[in-house]
């Protein structure tokens, strides 16, 4: 083979060098302060994002936001890696599972005295919750988005066929107990002439991976999950155990929530009319009123306990990077994608999540719906009594070691809680007892 | 000898022998020494260190030290990975090679049924994964409606954790028609039909010619087989994230899922960089096994044996 000549690589670079000239063009925001902010999630909620920068463009011209979206299962990762390579965008959206982490690593800018600075920021605007979230040792590191609590999404249909007094009627009565609601799930469980179920009353959280849905459940009976400083497991105590009892029981006691087998493959879903009650995030509405054509459906508090019937709240932070070069630019952005223009077509009119604002939630626009939901005023009564869950920086890690523990409540192979969580806490409290890192 | 050197002409460089040879393996060997033998380095360097993609602090031997004394988890995801391996392989390379064996008459229809045992092959590993988990459902799965049509109760597959294991290894088995069999069909179709030939003339069976010509002639491709397959069994890792999370209770928790946990959920990178030298480690010495007990028999044409 003849090696090139000189020519020939002349050539060559001529050809590379054109290519490259004409893939560069003038930057079209020259002169502009940039900002690039990156988020997750599917497509419809990603679009909306897409048009919120869009409009921000529009009314100031003086930034560019550009908006990147990265898969939901990468995102973590990928924004752990850029910001440890000093590459993150100015603007992130964070899950809170991984804010206390982030923050307490100095990732994110005190976001304080840009609040204090913003004359049209006023924390007494919003549910102290959702301010709590984005706290980090008394100061603002977030601003909350996505936000909303757990409650009770029921089959109408299902109550009035089994003879069932409405659970939202029950609820504004103070009649809304765990013993009712058991109650009731058992009533509306049906069996074929076959042996098969036909329907549940009740769909419990198939994967234990998904056990702080019924958190509310180990509230209501006056037990946690870890002590006040989350250094020790507390969910051996007797609130906890009646609580995840409860809830073993009611599949393999009472037989009115399906097993694991009988759950998967989406065999027995809320949408397909084949449960009585889930408990979900506010965050399903939309789906809901989407896919529920059959039957009527609409959404109740989580039942009362010896001890109330608080539920459990989170969001996503809005964050800016520690390392932003504009950071006020960045601020106006979040504002503007927080701003009540922006709560009020995606929480109030698309239900997307719970609007973070007290005013908006209690407005006539937000309680009284066309479309179901009905009882809207149980989006606020969740919001208004609901506490954080007690995610810390080695939330995945703790949780996992219980999880592992529970798997054979869940699956029915052991039937007594407080042997199995007694069991669970020795593994937590050696997780978080561990030096961080190793 | 020195004066004919020094009258020879120099040669350009691009008439050096090996020269264009070198250059086209560049991009090769820049993509082998930035993303193979640059990070292989570097998470040798990373499992001295604890370090959580922030701060980064030198710990000496404590990854390892804590690996081996003070992380059950670690342990259990071992055996699950060796239990995994004992069973999976021998019963992949016995499948993959009743299959060939099959695939390797001459009937009509031959290549139509190659196609359809190397198609599941072809099923990406996530759908796939879908897949065997209607077939290991409990409540209404085919296995388990096959054992109660004859009498046996069939267990809660993926929620128990004394079944799990055993879904796993039935599991491996739908690859089984891929590339393993394609390898041991092309070992028998080399074989020289002479050799069978000679083989009947001097008495023998099916099952002589099978034992005396066709395992010997094959212990060159079986030895292969088993190499990769010990390797491979040893990666589990998309089916048990995507069925169970690792569940019931760890059962399913298998080494490289473990490792991947550490370093990418609870971002312990040092931690996961000493998992990852165990393991290949672990590989070099099984490995290394398999090599010295090949010697006794893998037969080679032309060899010693």
């Amino acid at each position: 083979m003849k090696p090139p000549k000189a020519r020939q690589w002349i050539q060559m670079f001529a050809i590379c060098a054109l290519g490259m000239a004409l893939g560069c063009g003038p930057d079209p925001y020259a002169g502009k302060v940039k900002i690039r902010y990156m988020a997750w999630g599917n497509p419809e909620q990603l679009d909306l994002e897409q048009h919120l920068c869009d409009e921000f463009n529009e009314k100031n011209p003086d930034v560019h936001v550009t908006f990147f979206k990265v898969p939901a299962a990468e995102y973590t990762l990928k924004m752990m890696l850029m910001m440890a390579s000093h590459t993150a965008p100015d603007v992130m959206r964070v899950d809170h599972y991984n804010f206390p982490n982030l923050v307490a690593k100095g990732y994110f800018y005190d976001l304080t005295d840009l609040a204090a600075k913003d004359p049209t920021f006023h924390r007494d605007d919003f549910f102290p919750q959702a301010i709590d979230e984005c706290l980090y040792k008394g100061r603002l590191f977030g601003l909350n988005v996505l936000f909303g609590g757990d409650l009770i999404y029921y089959n109408k249909t299902m109550f009035k066929q089994a003879g069932l007094e409405d659970p939202a009627e029950m609820a504004q009565k103070g009649e809304w107990t765990w013993d009712k609601f058991r109650e009731c799930a058992i009533k509306m469980t049906k069996k074929g002439s076959d042996g098969r179920y036909l329907q549940f009353g009740f769909g419990a959280p198939s994967a234990s991976s998904t056990f702080p849905v019924l958190a509310c459940a180990i509230w209501a009976y006056g037990g946690d999950m870890l002590d006040k400083d989350f250094k020790h497991a507390v969910f051996d105590q007797p609130g906890a155990v009646k609580a995840f009892q409860m809830i073993a029981d009611f599949r393999w006691k009472d037989h009115c929530s399906p097993t694991q087998a009988q759950g998967e493959n989406s065999l027995y879903t809320f949408e397909g009319g084949k449960l009585g009650m889930v408990f979900d995030f506010m965050g399903l509405t939309p789906r809901y009123r989407k896919l529920i054509h059959k039957f009527d459906w609409d959404v109740c508090p989580v039942p009362r306990g010896p001890y109330g019937n608080t539920t459990l709240c989170k969001g996503n932070q809005l964050v800016i990077y520690s390392e932003t070069a504009h950071p006020d630019a960045a601020w106006r952005f979040e504002r503007f994608i927080t701003s009540e223009a922006t709560e009020d077509e995606l929480y109030v009119k698309r239900r997307r999540c719970f609007p973070t604002r007290k005013a908006m939630a209690y407005s006539a626009e937000y309680l009284k719906s066309k479309l179901p939901p009905f009882n809207n005023w149980a989006f606020v009564d969740a919001v208004a009594h609901s506490r954080p869950l007690p995610i810390n920086e080695r939330w995945s890690e703790w949780t996992q070691a219980f999880d592992s523990e529970i798997d054979n409540l869940i699956a029915g192979r052991e039937r007594d809680a407080g042997v199995v969580l007694r069991r669970a806490k020795v593994k937590v409290d050696k997780v978080l007892a561990d030096e961080a890192g190793f | 000898m020195a004066r004919a050197q020094a009258v020879r002409p120099r040669r350009k460089l691009t008439q050096q022998p090996g020269f264009w040879g070198f250059l086209f393996i560049c991009p090769w060997l820049f993509g082998f020494l930035v993303f193979t033998a640059g990070p292989m380095l570097t998470s040798l360097y990373l499992s001295f260190q604890k370090y959580d993609l922030v701060t980064i602090k030198p710990v000496g031997f404590e990854n390892y030290r804590r690996l081996f004394v003070d992380d059950p988890l670690f342990w259990k995801a071992l055996k699950n990975t060796l239990f995994y391996a004992i069973v999976s392989v021998p019963l992949g390379i016995v499948s993959s090679l009743a299959i060939a064996l099959l695939l390797n008459q001459n009937v009509r229809g031959i290549k139509l049924y190659r196609t359809c045992f190397y198609l599941p092959s072809l099923v990406p590993s996530v759908a796939a994964a879908l897949v065997w988990q209607w077939v290991f459902n409990s409540d209404n799965g085919i296995l388990n409606t096959i054992l109660g049509l004859v009498g046996i109760p069939g267990p809660q597959w993926l929620q128990d954790e004394r079944a799990t294991p055993w879904a796993f290894a039935i599991m491996s088995l739908w690859s089984v028609g891929g590339a393993r069999m394609v390898i041991f069909l092309a070992g028998l179709q080399g074989i020289p039909d002479s050799y069978y030939e000679a083989a009947r003339i001097d008495g023998a069976g099916t099952w002589r010619c099978f034992r005396s010509v066709t395992l010997p002639m094959l212990s060159p491709v079986m030895f292969f087989n088993l190499v990769l397959g010990v390797i491979g069994s040893f990666q589990i890792f998309t089916a048990a994230f995507v069925m169970t999370a690792g569940g019931p209770n760890n059962s399913s928790l298998y080494y490289a899922l473990y490792l991947f946990r550490n370093a990418f959920e609870y971002f312990k990178l040092g931690k996961a960089s000493a998992m990852a030298w165990v393991l290949f480690c672990i590989l070099l010495v099984l490995t290394f096994l398999q090599f010295r007990v090949s010697r006794r028999w893998v037969y080679y044409e032309g060899g010693d044996k």
